[in-house]
């Protein structure tokens, strides 16, 4: 059989631009079968004839339809593959259709895929046999009891809590499991650090924002036992607690306000509301089991479908699943949107769920079985079916289609008036563009007519104008061969017309702004599920989507597996099919003793807190991984957790222990002891990171604008290459509120580490280099901050040396000691000397007074920068 | 006379004008002591335990033909059968039907038209009777210096897939580059400029924007900076203008005293040690940038020679080969010169599109071999010049079908590149496409090939230049794809 088929010449049509797969002829014993076929039909036909769009009403999504056939009767014929529609429209090279293939991201079918096909119908399009269901139990590697038994596969187990010698240090149980191991070593906590210490590295670290001069007066002047502990309360209670722990969470998330992939690199316009959900729960101390719930199956814990109104709580548990929805996704465009590339989306996807919520490397498995952890690749499509019912590649949005159209009653009418203000506008400008292009046409026209030879012209354009029905032989071969010179299309006008090229421009221009709005319509980007029954997954050979081997099922990694807890999969509701596999995922994941959910969270907030984790590699728990330095303290944070889910408690019990307040001095004892710190024998010396920076920066110039929430700030690229953000009224918002398109980083967040996201990170890496010298000294950016600085110290302190007080109050949070004071003095004589020079060489005409008040200003505002500048400001003790 | 400005494999880490020179400036503490570690010194035959963070200088896995890279990027897709392979057949089958192989590559299916021939003579040149187009009259005389490769195999037909595929060996963003990969396994031995400079076009960016030179997952200081020929050549360089030298000298003094108050009493802290090095460098950067970008020291004949007293674009180019030169000569290590937009995306009026191209590039390309080489320079650079993909030996019909504005689509099955200087076998074609020119046939070369072959020319084996991820997987410019060094453009 197979060398007839060869010979067919109408083969040479149906290579593919697909790597050549092997022959699998070993792989399928039992001869094809339906699920050899059907992964075919997926990546090539059901584009068309499957769930969403049906053409000639023929689905190919199942044996079953396929068997049906559609508008034209049957298309298989059992046994006779070449007296099949199906096989003849793929021969004869019209399916899939060489005009449409661009526009639904399809290849055509392979020789190898061709001849699938045929042998399936050849031998009665047969199902696949039970044993194949069985063979799905047994792909890849087996689970040893070995791999169950480490560290991160067992449940935490609550340990006692140890005795130390100085049980006087121990303020809570961290400070006994961790005194236990310096002890061991011979070596104790460091003594308590200073007040003005205290404050700014408990503002910095829950709030990302320095404290007021005021602030930190107030908490040194506080005698009572509990002023540490109710400054720790009142920060937790700070709205800007949400916008500094909500960043990293949206981190670890993988946030973005853009698309990402492409060039185009598309504007997500509604992504800031699930930034916003994020922010609000972790204020509301929203316990965690709750919010994952909500982020990984928000869609399935209500039936919004049938449900008119939606209250603000309901909205953001769809919000919520936006969680699901922040990797790179290319498929807007049609050359970004084929089957590999859906797959690159959902793949990413996976990993921000498995590295931020479990600390599992599963990317690797994506390919092959992990070399270093009990993964086997079929747990990687196990575990992506789960989420394919929401990101299906052979039922795929574009995230441009992939929303929840409700948005809160308010802004969804707000919408709609300016909406119908900007379609009324766009039609005027539309017609008047018209008006103008009416006459040009006609000239334009009549010039190409007089090229055409006088003797049919007037027989061209009689011909033309009769209906195309009505024509005639001869005057259909007129239009035809001379259609281009009886019409005159806009691209002409603008090609022919200079004055009508610039009114275009200006009214594309116009119409782009005006749309602009139109597109920010209040809708939800969400991750839902897409009802009915979801595609089977197929694993991919070699990790290649069009390489399908075994189907298998949906299921989460089978080595947190636990048979007191199966993952079981239930519909939340009967009438629409959501599948409910996310929401049985979630309640899996946030079960009671699960091995990681809560050693993974409680790890990252650790490393937040003290500088790096329990676990160092905080997204690997693996065997490739860092074992924990203090497994029972984690065991012991994990189980805490888990009995109230509350972060804020967790918070609260890290930030009051003795650990934590220790000073950041080093010596030779302990760096010889404890070099890395990993004892915690002090707190570690930490920069501030890349938005603490900037944050820091606008709060002590006085620009910030602190209001929470809300569409993102715009950014714009200076001529000079600098991204900065757009000036648009007064006051300047927080870092996390900042558009964040993946091609336009804000230049000084870049410089100062913060990553670009492809898909997330949960630790950045803390890098000393010119750029952020340059940035700090030399950037408008921070000329304009130290200026606005100044100018607010003028404000708010009078005379030279309370101004140079005030300044440093609010840089360094503490004052001048005498050194201090007299370098500052020092300087700034030298510096209003130099600046009198300068803005007398600038400007005669300028009085005196006015020249030595500039210069001032001028000399306090280079104080200013300097001051942000040293380290004392850019380091936390 | 330069050649001990660069790196020598031989001893590798720094020289002694290098020493002096930096030591005249006022190199100390912590920038001085990295350099001269004793680690530097150390044979590096086994592939590296840590991952790289710094630009210190680090010597290869093998002696090095190139030290440094000029590479010449053709954004667009330069049309193979247009200007390095001439195809008898297609001119003989110019206007008839494509095969239907063709057709399932092209970007624009609706748009296919027959074979076309090319519009340009080819004629013989050099002593090994390259066949190169009249496109390029001032290349010919170059042919005995270069190796071309005309089976080069891309693996998608999109420019944005292709430009992250030639730069970082993959069709998705946010890998390392080539140039990132060089500069992160060998460091610089210039510690004043940035190891890695990008010279893109003053008009606009490329298409892929900064994705081309980024640094991935590496560290940031691999990644290409831009070096702008016009203002500040590096982001922030300078102060803003309007800011007194005395006033800049009074702050940079009250700085350097708060920090070192700060660091005194914060004792055993390096990274409060490196921050101060990094303003010192900083200041530094800024003589050296402003130095090597000063055109103003090169002879007339030079600056003739470049075209510097062409048209404005023809400058704009020729301006940025001669500052090419004057980097590598300083020790930068990998210099990439970049050009707006898509000039060589001929999709319409492939004659007049093309030599557009051509004409803005083509002086200051052969001033820039010549120039190299008689400053004895083309023994150490090595020179490339490519683009993503080449072109379709089809026609691609605009709208109305109006066969004289046909121009070519997209093509990467079969293309052709060039390299030239150290360590290529001069006047040397390797490889061929089919009778038409759509697809490579003899010795196919993939672009993890041609990446393999760059780093093997530095001194590289490029399994053994790699990241160790968290999940300790180890990834590499050719990740795990088969690469094979192309042995035959090799001297």
């Amino acid at each position: 059989m197979r060398h007839k088929l060869f010979s067919l010449p109408l083969l040479v049509l149906v290579t593919t631009g697909a790597p050549a797969s092997e022959p699998r002829e070993a792989a399928l014993p039992g001869g094809v079968t339906e699920h050899d076929i059907l992964p075919i039909l997926q990546l090539r036909c059901v584009a068309c004839h499957g769930k969403r769009r049906r053409e000639a009403e023929l689905d190919l999504r199942s044996r079953e339809s396929i068997l049906r056939g559609g508008k034209s009767g049957t298309v298989v014929a059992l046994g006779k593959p070449l007296e099949s529609l199906l096989i003849q429209k793929i021969v004869s090279g019209s399916m899939p259709p060489v005009e449409e293939q661009q526009d639904v991201s399809v290849r055509p079918v392979s020789a190898e895929e061709l001849r699938r096909i045929k042998a399936w119908i050849e031998s009665g399009a047969p199902r696949s046999p039970p044993e194949y269901y069985q063979a799905q139990k047994n792909i890849g590697r087996k689970l040893t009891d070995e791999d169950r038994a480490f560290w991160s596969c067992t449940p935490p187990k609550r340990p006692p809590v140890p005795e130390v010698n100085s049980s006087d240090l121990v303020r809570n149980p961290i400070d006994a499991f961790l005194l236990a191991k310096l002890e061991a070593t011979g070596l104790t906590f460091s003594p308590e650090a200073g007040r003005t210490t205290l404050i700014r590295r408990l503002s910095f670290d829950l709030t990302g924002l320095p404290p007021e001069p005021e602030e930190v007066v107030a908490f040194i002047e506080d005698h009572s036992p509990q002023a540490y502990e109710n400054l720790v309360d009142r920060l937790l209670a700070s709205p800007h607690y949400g916008e500094r722990w909500g960043g990293y969470w949206l981190e670890g998330a993988g946030y973005s306000d853009s698309e990402g992939k492409s060039n185009a690199d598309d504007v997500r316009p509604n992504a800031w509301r699930y930034r916003d959900y994020v922010i609000r729960s972790l204020n509301a101390d929203k316990p965690y089991n709750q919010f994952l719930l909500e982020q990984l199956a928000g869609d399935e814990l209500l039936d919004y479908r049938a449900r008119e109104e939606l209250t603000p709580e309901e909205l953001d548990k769809l919000v919520a699943t936006g969680f699901l929805r922040l990797a790179p996704d290319g498929t807007n465009a049609h050359a970004g949107n084929f089957v590999p590339d859906r797959w690159d989306v959902i793949s990413n996807e996976l990993e921000v769920v498995c590295t931020s919520l479990m600390a599992t490397t599963i990317g690797c498995a994506r390919c092959h079985d992990h070399k270093y952890d009990p993964i086997p690749q079929s747990d990687f499509y196990s575990m992506a079916a789960i989420f394919t019912t929401a990101l299906d590649p052979h039922d795929w949005l574009r995230p441009m289609e992939r929303y929840v159209d409700r948005a809160p009653t308010r802004e969804r009418l707000a919408w709609q008036a300016s909406h119908e203000k900007v379609q009324g506008e766009a039609a005027k400008l539309e017609s008047a563009l018209e008006a103008q292009a009416g006459p040009l046409r006609e000239r334009l026209l009549e010039e190409k007519l007089e090229k055409i030879p006088e003797e049919i012209r007037s027989d061209v354009q009689a011909a033309s104008k009769i209906p195309k029905a009505r024509r005639s032989p001869v005057q259909k071969y007129l239009v035809s061969k001379l259609k281009s010179e009886l019409k005159v299309d806009d691209d002409e006008l603008v090609e022919r017309f200079p004055e009508f090229k610039s009114a275009s421009d200006r009214t594309s221009m116009t119409l782009e702004v005006l749309r602009e709005q139109e597109r920010n319509k209040p809708q939800i980007r969400a991750a839902f599920d897409l009802g009915g029954e979801p595609s089977p997954v197929y694993l991919h050979l070699r990790g290649d989507p069009l390489n399908p081997g075994h189907l298998v099922e949906p299921r989460p990694l089978a080595i947190f597996n636990n048979p007191s807890y199966p993952y079981t999969i239930k519909p939340p509701w009967k009438h629409d099919g959501s599948s409910g596999r996310r929401l049985a995922f979630a309640r899996w994941l946030t079960r009671p003793g699960h091995p990681v959910t809560t050693r993974v969270l409680v790890n990252r907030l650790w490393h937040r807190h003290f500088g790096k984790g329990i676990v160092t590699t905080l997204g690997n728990f693996g065997k490739t991984g860092a074992r924990p330095t203090h497994p029972e303290l984690l065991d012991w944070l994990a189980l805490e957790f888990e009995a109230r889910w509350s972060l804020k408690s967790m918070h609260r019990l890290m930030v009051t222990s003795t650990a934590y307040r220790q000073r950041s001095q080093q010596s030779r004892e302990l760096e010889r002891k404890d070099p890395q710190s990993s004892l915690l024998s002090r707190m570690p010396l930490r920069r501030l990171d890349a938005e603490a920076v900037r944050d820091a920066l606008l709060k002590i110039s006085g620009q910030l604008d602190p209001s929470l929430f809300g569409p993102t700030s715009p950014v714009e690229v200076k001529p000079d290459g600098n991204i900065v953000v757009k000036e648009v009224g007064a006051g300047v918002r927080r870092s996390i509120y900042i558009n964040h398109r993946r091609t336009k980083p804000l230049t000084i967040l870049e410089t100062f580490d913060r990553p670009q996201l492809n898909p997330n990170c949960l630790s950045r890496r803390g890098s000393i280099v010119a750029a952020q010298a340059l940035q700090m000294m030399n950037s408008e950016t921070v000329r304009q901050q130290a200026m606005h600085f100044a100018r607010r110290v003028t404000r708010e302190a009078i005379g030279a040396d309370e101004q140079v007080a005030h300044a440093y109050r609010l840089t360094l949070c503490r004052a001048p000691d005498s050194q201090d004071a007299q370098l500052a003095k020092s300087t700034l004589t030298t510096l209003r000397k130099e600046w009198i020079a300068k803005l007398r060489e600038e400007s005669t005409r300028e009085s005196q007074g006015d020249l030595h008040t500039e210069a001032d200003l001028r000399a306090l505002a280079s104080l200013c920068h300097s001051l942000l500048n040293s380290g004392e400001f850019l380091y936390i003790d | 006379m330069t050649d001990n400005l660069l790196q020598n494999s031989s001893c590798p880490g720094v020289n002694r004008r290098d020493f002096f020179s930096h030591f005249g400036t006022g190199l100390k503490g912590i920038a001085l002591a990295s350099l001269l570690s004793p680690d530097l010194r150390a044979a590096e035959s086994k592939p590296p335990k840590k991952n790289f963070e710094d630009l210190k200088p680090r010597p290869p896995h093998f002696r090095a033909k190139a030290k440094a890279v000029i590479q010449l990027f053709m954004n667009g897709g330069p049309s193979q059968v247009d200007l390095f392979d001439p195809k008898p057949t297609l001119t003989r089958l110019d206007g008839t039907a494509s095969p239907a192989r063709i057709a399932e590559e092209l970007t624009f299916p609706k748009a296919a038209g027959g074979l076309l021939a090319s519009p340009f003579e080819f004629s013989k040149h050099g002593k090994c009777g390259m066949d190169i187009s009249n496109a390029l009259p001032h290349l010919h005389k170059h042919a005995d210096e270069i190796a071309l490769i005309r089976s080069m195999v891309g693996e998608h037909f999109n420019h944005e897939q292709s430009l992250y595929l030639i730069h970082n060996g993959r069709i998705v963003p946010g890998r390392p580059s080539l140039g990132a990969w060089a500069v992160y396994a060998l460091g610089s031995v210039n510690q004043n400029l940035p190891a890695y400079v990008v010279l893109d076009d003053p008009t606009a960016l490329p298409v892929n924007r900064t994705q081309s030179w980024h640094s991935g997952f590496l560290s940031p200081v691999f990644q290409g900076t831009r070096l702008r020929a016009k203002g500040s050549p590096i982001l922030n360089l300078s102060p803003p203008q309007g800011i007194p030298g005395g006033v800049r000298e009074a702050e940079m003094t009250l700085l350097r005293k708060l920090d070192e108050k700060h660091t005194h009493a914060r004792p055993l802290n390096p990274d409060l040690t490196a921050r101060i090095a990094s303003y010192e460098l900083a200041a530094r950067m800024q003589l050296s940038a402003t130095d090597a970008l000063d055109l103003r020291q090169e002879t007339e004949r030079t600056r003739t020679m470049y075209g510097l007293d062409g048209t404005a674009d023809q400058v704009s180019y020729g301006r940025r080969c001669l500052m090419a030169r004057r980097l590598v000569e300083r020790g930068v290590r990998y210099v990439q010169i970049f050009i707006e937009g898509q000039i060589w995306d001929s999709h319409m009026r492939l004659k007049p599109h093309l030599l557009n191209a051509t004409r803005k590039t083509d002086q200051a390309i052969s001033a820039l071999l010549t120039d190299l080489r008689e400053r004895g320079l083309s023994d150490e650079v090595l020179v490339i010049w490519n683009g993503e993909f080449g072109r379709m030996p089809t026609a691609q019909l605009p709208e109305r079908g109006d066969l004289g504005r046909a121009g070519r689509d997209h093509g990467p099955s079969g293309f052709s590149l060039w390299m030239a200087g150290a360590g290529i076998k001069p006047g040397t074609i390797y490889g061929s496409t089919d009778d038409i020119g759509y697809r490579a046939e003899e010795n196919p070369v993939t672009v993890h090939d041609f990446h393999a072959t760059i780093l093997h020319l530095l001194g590289l084996n490029h399994r053994n230049v790699f990241y160790t991820q968290p999940s300790h997987r180890r990834d590499r410019l050719t990740d795990e794809y088969p690469a094979r060094v192309v042995k035959g453009i090799l001297s």
